[in-house]
């Protein structure tokens, strides 16, 4: 289960999966129902999905970029940029529409909650 | 809820030429289980970073240059608000050293006069492959009137110094502004958050 509050923001902090990283503070988020796709993030899962990606579901919702820790955005593909761990890069750990200025996804399966 | 938690924001760009080193990040843990083809071959656009400096909460917005490394792609636009750069050469690779003196004046000619700048000699944990020594890199830096550090993104060298000496050298030249309540978030320590300097 989501590590959530009551309000449904993230009650822990969220941490790269790979590096710890702190992308995150508690509260800095909203829990959010969305279905994206990521292209894969583990070696196993992208051999599993021979380029593709997964279908992720739930996500934290961040409304304003700066209130990441710290996060990376990659070039554009078509009108998505993914999020990446800023120090390590594992990722996407995220997505991020250019049509919703204010909107940002970080994938709940694709970090760690501490 | 759209309370801003930070004090300052500060833009920085990484220069230099094409392969001193912004890509090695990924080389570190390139023999584990997580898959880095799809984000190494899109590339990073920026990152953002959150550093802690006398009290205050700074972001760091941090722009890549990668594949945009020629002189005459990058101009006015691109040092549009930006307030620190990090001209970036690999030590062993003379001809990116080389090149620091037209990156300088592509600064000079492009960049807003008062941006601060820093010279980063970097991989220097590859010492048996060097061909530019480190008192030649001292040397620009001091004809310029800049700070220099030699790194190592992939030994962990001065990274992170580089990047908190930058900050706080932007810092010192911002004028001094009484805190606003609104925009302070009381519950943030002090020290470095989540600051693993991995990155080149």
């Amino acid at each position: 289960p989501p590590p959530a509050q009551p309000l449904g923001r993230n009650l822990k902090a969220v941490l790269c999966q790979r590096c710890g990283s702190r992308v995150l503070l508690p509260g800095a988020a909203t829990f959010a129902h969305r279905e994206l796709l990521l292209p894969a993030m583990r070696k196993k899962a992208a051999a599993a999905a021979g380029g593709g990606g997964d279908v992720v579901r739930e996500h934290w919702l961040v409304r304003d970029m700066f209130s990441f820790e710290n996060v990376g955005f990659t070039r554009d593909v078509g009108n998505v940029k993914f999020l990446v761990c800023a120090d390590c890069e594992a990722g996407p750990i995220g997505w991020h529409c250019l049509d919703d200025k204010d909107s940002f996804y970080v994938a709940l399966e694709r970090v760690a909650h501490e | 809820m759209a309370k801003k938690t930070y004090d300052l924001l500060f833009k920085l760009l990484l220069i230099g030429d094409s392969g001193v080193g912004k890509t090695c990040v990924l080389f570190r843990f390139s023999d584990d289980a997580f898959n880095t083809t799809f984000i190494s071959t899109i590339g990073i656009d920026f990152k953002i970073k959150t550093v802690e400096l006398q009290g205050k909460k700074i972001k760091l917005q941090i722009w890549d240059t990668a594949g945009q490394e020629r002189f005459h792609t990058i101009t006015t636009s691109y040092y549009r608000g930006a307030m620190g750069i990090m001209l970036v050469y690999d030590i062993t690779n003379a001809k990116s050293f080389e090149n620091i003196s037209k990156w300088l004046r592509n600064i000079d000619e492009h960049a807003n006069e008062d941006v601060e700048r820093m010279l980063l000699g970097n991989k220097c944990d590859m010492e048996d492959k060097r061909v530019v020594s480190k008192a030649k890199g001292e040397q620009i830096a001091r004809e310029h009137g800049i700070r220099f550090f030699e790194t190592s993104a992939k030994a962990n060298i001065n990274i992170e110094k580089a990047f908190l000496t930058l900050a706080e050298d932007i810092l010192r030249k911002t004028p001094v502004k009484e805190p606003n309540s609104e925009n302070v978030d009381i519950s943030s320590g002090g020290g470095v958050t989540g600051w693993k300097s991995k990155c080149c």
